[in-house]
């Protein structure tokens, strides 16, 4: 008993030497950028890139914020209406669409359910020309319909099987039990399962936000105008015009890497939740 | 009553004409809003020439009241996204425009041909320089009103460091050969970067001379020497960089950095100095800079006199070959319009304002542009007089322009010729890193692009491509798959129940269903048509049949490279990272203190978004300066951690560390230990999976002697299998259309070494807008990632499923 107790302690402090050690590598980007960041332009080319700024500086933070061509808080505006809005039509469509696989029965169910499969596995990018020219024809091209509308057709394949999967470990004897009432379909729906799915809702929820919000290829291809860009695609206009002042660059990353992160503290029991679920297919 | 009846007809009349005026009133606004007529105006200029613009657009809409302008900027592939929007119809009025891109708007009828306005107009092109006006001409036709010329032949120079080394200011007429001929001393160009360059210990603290970038040194040469790489610069059909003239410029281009030490390579300014050519003469590293005058007012705003660092400096022309003929490369742009704009007449006005003398006096302050229009050129503001301010009297010798714009070549041109000729650009970095002699490589180089540039030229008159017959195709194929879907249910009879729960459940899944229809099925469909024809939006489609396909497999051959990239990339990507996923999850799986904060400092990166993260990393690999190189080469550069340093030397450069987004061999290793960053993702769902693991099946093989490796393989393995196979299955679909990072971070280069299969149909579809190509692409990686998803299905045997 004594001996696998020194040695489980001994082997735990080496698991933890090692977590230690692969955090700090993990993490030592993220200090370099937000390092940085703070430092003058000055300072940046002549000191070492390990060390804190002698002088903290949030002037870079200032420029990239008054920049008279590329505006960050515009920007903000723009990712929030567009994520929010996609991620309210993901969960609409993906709900009341799992359910009718999870709970009706209907004319070719199980193929429709092999179609669902199939699209889950569907190169994204094959639909991305035609898709674009589709929207080039329709005249939604530099709006914000295609980020948005497709959302509330179906919500994501991955998000149906996902819902699908959720219902179909909800006891049925809720549903007959709303039945025995008088209960149709819709309302076993509305009032039975809907509130039952609560985590996974929140999951997908938050999952198609965090996707909605660092999406750039969508963006890139869809939003021209320099007033309709996202943060992302926005981040990279900036770089663009300004290469090499690294002061810029880095307090940029950080400004727009903030929402995200802070997005990812507050749901952190979420994610996990949400790919404990996803893992367990 | 009759008072009464007064009073009513009173109040009525009241009431009429108060209705009546608002009705008046309102119609009068209608009126003049309808009179407001606004128009959206493009440029790329940045915030150096913005203000300049907005004035000239502010003082436009003062003259013509009832018109309001909106100025955009776009600096980030401008040319790719006005095809595109003029594709979708929602392109600007009034757009700026090089000589180089008027073909490729010209031929899909995008721009509006001048000649009649001007003609109306009674507007005088005869005040531009000429050589401008037949750069903007296509096929007899002014496309594009030009507003500035841009000879690449500005050689700004340090004053002081002429004087410290007791050399007279060039006056420009100096001349230059192949080798340095001391007895002419200040007159021969290589002597005076001779003397202006210093050294200290080995190390270069001084070069003589950068131009801007590589090839307007070498065109130069090559043009002053009678080298000309293209048949015809307005419309180029045989590339001709294997002409012997043109390749000994290239190699004494590359001599003056790799022999004599004199010139900085294109990598040492921006990756060791970190800057480019014009910071490197801002900051005193450089005497003298070749561009064109675009770099003025850049330059005044870093040296500023009264502030540390400020010398005085002035530009001169560059030299003539030693027999007196010198050619430079030039830019120069223009506005145009648009055809598919609402008010062609307002627009006309607009253009000629902004490339007529009103926008350009504006610009001509500046000191960014040499105005297009002759006599504009002569005078201020763009010359230098008493009334200048101070700050704008540098640099004195603008008069110099005028005269440097009649020794200009423009073009190559054509979207054709950049394609072809960038074969043999892409082996051109191989002789400015001195891997390879210019005489050795390019002609090989020079008969693929010529190959492409035949085979794109002489693609002949295709047939339309027949929409009505690939609509029924389609639609039968839509057929098909709705029959399969609902073949089984022919013949089951349904009662009434049923059929009432059949229509509802359709209500519920009907969201998911137009959605397949809409945004999954029918663009599938669609890009199965393109992949048939040949398409830009544009013009009417052709029918192409399936050479699409041919070109892809037989020659394009950036179909097997991107084919091979991404194969590399996916094979050690994929496994590398699930691996390290593996780990970290195992790491993780074990009751050490404080498991949410490791997790989280794990998973964290993989939230950061791809545009942060590859800024983040851009900078990480940097060579000089960068954090992996640091740790490999220690802080003094001297060290060799693990023996790496070593390893990596053959791919050194010049300053003993490797560059690893410039180095063809590195740059794809190093995207993929950018993506083990990320194993995070993966690092929670195998988590998962271990936590899943029931606990007796550990402890009853520990009670039957299985030491750790045995209840590693024998349980945990088996155990999370299939979490595993989900991981392998779902990363090797996923990584194999990745390209974000290539597209952000090396935009497929060097030398095509990160050219990703999805970046090449990123680019063939949107920047080539080949769409029918894109297409066919599109479906080649559909057929390969089928094909690895069936061989992995296939193939997993080793996964082991509990319950049967």
């Amino acid at each position: 008993m004594e001996r696998a107790t020194i040695a489980d302690k001994f082997s735990r402090t080496v698991v933890l030497l090692i977590l230690f050690g692969g955090a700090i590598a993990f993490m030592v980007p993220f200090y370099i950028t937000v390092a940085m960041s703070l430092k003058s332009q000055s300072e940046l080319a002549t000191t070492s890139m390990w060390a804190w700024p002698r002088e903290v500086t949030f002037e870079n933070y200032r420029t990239v914020l008054t920049n008279p061509l590329v505006s960050f808080s515009l920007f903000l505006r723009n990712t929030t209406f567009i994520t929010t809005v996609s991620t309210i039509g993901t969960l609409f469509g993906s709900t009341v669409v799992a359910y009718g696989f999870a709970r009706m029965n209907f004319a070719g169910k199980d193929r429709l359910f092999l179609v669902l499969l199939a699209t889950m596995m569907l190169p994204g990018l094959l639909t991305m020309i035609p898709s674009y020219v589709v929207y080039a024809k329709i005249h939604w091209i530099n709006t914000f319909y295609p980020l948005t509308v497709p959302a509330f057709f179906g919500g994501g394949a991955f998000n149906i099987f996902l819902l699908r999967q959720f219902y179909l470990g909800i006891p049925k004897e809720l549903d007959e039990a709303a039945v025995i009432d008088g209960a149709s379909h819709w309302i076993i729906f509305y009032r039975v399962l809907l509130p039952l799915s609560g985590p996974a809702i929140a999951t997908i929820g938050i999952f198609s936000f965090m996707g909605a919000w660092r999406d750039f290829m969508g963006p890139l291809l869809y939003l021209n105008e320099p007033e309709k860009q996202t943060l992302e695609l926005g981040l990279r206009t900036y770089q663009s015009l300004h290469d090499s002042q690294w002061h810029l660059i880095m307090a940029s990353t950080v400004l727009v890497s903030i929402p995200i992160i802070v997005l990812f503290f507050v749901g952190q029991r979420y994610f996990v939740k949400g790919i404990v679920m996803t893992g367990l297919k | 009553m009759a008072f009464l009846n007064c009073t009513r007809i009173q109040k009525l009349r009241s009431r009429l004409t108060g209705v009546v005026s608002t009705l008046a009133l309102a119609l009068c606004a209608t009126s003049v809003r309808a009179e407001q007529i606004q128009l959206t105006f493009r440029c790329w200029d940045g915030a150096d020439n913005m203000p300049a613009l907005l004035n000239a657009a502010k003082s436009f809409e003062k003259a013509n009241p009832g018109i309001s302008v909106r100025v955009q900027s776009v600096t980030d592939s401008y040319q790719e996204k006005l095809l595109a929007e003029v594709a979708a119809g929602i392109a600007p009025d009034v757009v700026m425009m090089d000589p180089g891109n008027i073909e490729k708007f010209a031929i899909r009828h995008a721009l509006l041909p001048l000649n009649d306005m001007i003609a109306k107009s009674h507007y005088d092109v005869g005040a531009y320089y000429p050589n401008i006006i037949a750069a903007h001409t296509f096929h007899g036709q002014l496309f594009v009103l030009p507003r500035d010329i841009a000879p690449i032949s500005v050689i700004y120079y340090n004053k002081r460091m002429f004087d410290e080394a007791g050399i007279p200011y060039p006056d420009g007429k100096w001349t230059w050969d192949f080798k340095e001929r001391p007895e002419l001393r200040e007159h021969d160009f290589l002597w005076v970067i001779h003397h202006l360059t210093k050294k200290e210990n080995d190390k270069v603290t001084q070069w003589g001379y950068a131009p801007a970038w590589q090839d307007l040194l070498w065109q130069q040469f090559s043009l002053s020497t009678g080298g000309r790489w293209a048949d015809d610069y307005m419309h180029p059909m045989k590339l001709q960089y294997d002409d012997p003239r043109v390749m000994k410029a290239i190699q004494f281009t590359a001599d003056l950095t790799l022999k004599y030490g004199w010139v900085p390579s294109a990598t040492a300014i921006s990756t060791v100095m970190q800057t480019s050519a014009k910071g490197a003469f801002a900051q005193q590293k450089l005497a003298m800079m070749q561009s064109g005058i675009w770099e003025v007012p850049g330059l005044r705003k870093e040296i500023v006199k009264g502030k540390p660092g400020y010398f005085d400096w002035d530009i001169c022309m560059p030299p003539a070959f030693k027999d007196g003929t010198l050619w430079t490369t030039t830019g120069g742009s223009g506005y145009g319009i648009i055809s598919g704009t609402k008010h062609p007449w307002e627009a006309w006005l607009l253009t000629k304002w902004m490339a007529g003398e009103p926008g350009l006096k504006e610009l001509a302050a500046t000191g960014l542009a040499q105005p297009a229009i002759r006599k504009m050129s002569l005078e201020p503001p763009f010359i230098p007089s008493a009334d200048t301010p101070e700050d704008q009297r540098v640099p004195k010798n603008r008069i110099m322009m005028d005269k440097a714009a009649n020794y200009v070549v423009f073009g190559p041109f054509g979207t054709e010729w950049s394609e072809s000729s960038d074969f043999a650009g892409r082996v051109l970095s191989r002789v400015w890193d001195g891997s390879a002699k210019a005489v050795d490589i390019i002609p090989a180089a020079n008969k693929e692009g010529q190959d492409r540039l035949t085979y794109l030229r002489t693609e002949g008159a295709r047939p339309r491509f027949n929409w009505t017959v690939g609509g029924l195709v389609a639609f039968g194929l839509f057929g098909i798959l709705v029959g399969w879907i609902y073949w089984p249910e022919r013949k089951i009879r349904r009662t009434s129940r049923e059929k009432r729960e059949n229509r509802a459940a359709h209500m519920f899944v009907m969201p998911w269903i137009l959605g397949v229809i809409l945004f999954t099925a029918g663009p599938m469909l669609l890009s199965l048509l393109m992949s048939f024809a040949d398409w830009d939006i544009i013009q009417p489609a052709k029918w192409r049949g399936i050479e699409n396909f041919r070109e892809a497999f037989f020659v394009d051959p950036r179909f097997w490279t991107s084919l091979k990239v991404t194969l590399i990339y996916t094979i050690l990507a994929v496994p590398l990272g699930v691996a390290s996923s593996l780990a970290l999850a195992l790491l993780l799986n074990v009751k050490v203190r404080g498991i949410p904060v490791w997790r989280t400092c794990y998973y964290l990166p993989s939230v950061a978004s791809g545009v942060a993260a590859s800024m983040i990393w851009k900078r990480i690999f940097q060579p000089d300066g960068g954090l992996l190189n640091a740790i490999i080469y220690g802080p003094d550069g001297h060290r060799n951690f693990l023996g790496i340093a070593t390893l990596l030397k053959p791919l050194a450069e010049s300053n003993g560390q490797v560059n690893w987004l410039n180095n063809e061999h590195l740059s794809l290793p190093a995207l993929i230990i950018m993506s083990l960053w990320g194993a995070g993702g993966g690092m929670i769902i195998l988590l998962a999976g271990l936590q899943g693991v029931p606990q007796f099946y550990y402890e009853a093989a520990t009670l039957d002697g299985a030491n750790p490796w045995h209840r590693f393989k024998n349980i945990t393995v088996p155990m999370i299998s299939p979490t595993l196979f989900f991981c392998v299955l779902t990363g090797f679909i996923g990584t194999f259309q990745s390209f974000t990072q290539a597209l952000l971070m090396t935009n497929g280069g060097p030398n095509d070494s990160t050219m990703f299969f999805g970046l090449h149909l990123y680019q063939s579809g949107f920047q080539q807008l080949r769409m029918g190509y894109a297409s066919a692409l599109g479906w080649v990686l559909f057929g390969v990632v089928m094909i690895f998803t069936l061989l992995q299905l296939r193939l997993s045997k080793w996964v082991y499923y509990e319950g049967g």
